[in-house]
């Protein structure tokens, strides 16, 4: 019954999209859900359990934001939410040069995945207003992306204090979800 | 008695799939070939509008079916920064398309050095090379034999040791596209070097 539900509200172009917020602990990812969602910085405290929202893009595209926490010890219940989501959004703390190897083995674990095969995936270089933020090209070979030949992917640098480039983020992901619906 | 009838399928619908490499600097419209390709030769496919195509920092992927093989394209960011990103990809790709936007003759000379360092690399010996002038709908813009022979001299002894063409094109308009995609195919077949993945 839901399915059909599901399928009639299609008509009136108010599609759910399912993105998942995942990263390390300290990436930022409370920040980046509610700056997309409010457009402001909220005070945050480390997410145990999740935070959802639906942050709603130029009146036409509703996207189902989930934020899990991100701690060592609650890592192994993402999974749990992978099914059905539409898009990744991966956030990496730039200025973390230490934790890159840990993030990108996440990272690896992650889209190993079955059920998370067609998701799109984007990558947050988040914190580039730090000093010690690492460059794209940095990242993107810290995280090992040449592996994920099969997939389309796109980084961003933002930051999501200060606000920088999560509007970029919403734009090319309306455009990419749409695209492959 | 099922997995035997489901192997025997396979077998008869497998197809060999070949990574093509789009290269060329930021704005000279690789992701908009890429879509151009997709829609040409996807007759269900619905490609981006290419107002909206923005500046890629990753990867796009691509696949074609065409002519009884799979091309598999990977388009890639062409600004300064991510040019290093490039070799990582040199040791598994069968084929390279290289862009140039023909209206932009300011950076001629950057694409060129761009080409030259690409072309230079040892794990790209023997891979066929498409060279695409693209943006030939632009007034003013650039003749095909131009590029071509400013390229060719900046990757002057190692261009020679492979199979080469160049074509102009209008990624935005959508010719030539197919005239390059064909030769592509054409090519890759016949390229023993480098044999083709199978069981896509």
């Amino acid at each position: 019954m839901g399915g059909v539900i599901s399928y009639f509200k299609g008509f009136f172009g108010q599609k759910e999209i399912r993105i998942l917020i995942l990263g390390l602990d300290g990436a930022g990812k409370t920040t980046v859900l509610y700056r997309m969602q409010v457009g402001e910085v909220v005070t945050t405290i480390p997410t145990i359990g999740f935070n959802v929202e639906t942050v709603t893009y130029k009146n036409n595209l509703k996207f189902q934001c989930w934020d899990l926490g991100g701690q060592a010890s609650i890592r192994p219940y993402w999974r749990c939410y992978y099914a059905n989501t539409d898009a990744i959004i991966y956030v990496v703390d730039s200025a973390d040069q230490e934790r890159m190897g840990i993030s990108k083995q996440e990272l690896v674990n992650m889209l190993d995945e079955d059920e998370l095969r067609s998701a799109i995936v984007v990558v947050l270089c988040n914190k580039q207003d730090l000093p010690a933020a690492l460059s794209v090209s940095e990242i993107h070979k810290a995280l090992g992306l040449d592996a994920l030949k099969n997939r389309t992917f796109q980084i961003f640098k933002v930051s999501a204090l200060k606000g920088d480039g999560l509007d970029q983020v919403m734009e090319w992901l309306s455009n990419a979800i749409q695209a492959t619906k | 008695m099922f997995h035997l009838l489901h192997g025997l399928y396979k077998r008869c619908t497998q197809k060999d799939e070949y990574f093509v490499l789009i290269l060329g600097l930021d704005n000279a419209g690789k992701t908009t070939l890429l879509e151009q390709a997709r829609t040409q030769f996807n007759p269900a496919y619905v490609g981006l509008n290419p107002q909206k195509i923005t500046a890629t920092v990753g990867l796009n992927i691509g696949r074609i079916d065409i002519g009884g093989v799979r091309l598999s394209f990977w388009d890639l960011g062409g600004q300064e920064e991510l040019q290093a990103l490039w070799d990582k990809y040199y040791a598994d790709c069968h084929a390279i398309v290289y862009v140039v936007d023909s209206g932009d003759r300011d950076r001629l000379g950057e694409t060129r050095d761009a080409f030259a360092k690409m072309i230079h690399n040892q794990h790209l010996d023997g891979i066929p090379l498409l060279l695409l002038a693209n943006k030939q709908d632009v007034e003013g813009c650039m003749l095909v034999a131009e590029i071509k022979s400013s390229l060719a001299a900046a990757g002057a002894p190692y261009i020679g040791r492979r199979e080469c063409s160049a074509f102009g094109c209008s990624a935005l308009v959508g010719s030539g596209v197919r005239e390059g995609v064909d030769w592509l195919v054409s090519q890759v077949k016949l390229n023993t070097l480098r044999p083709p993945v199978n069981g896509a």
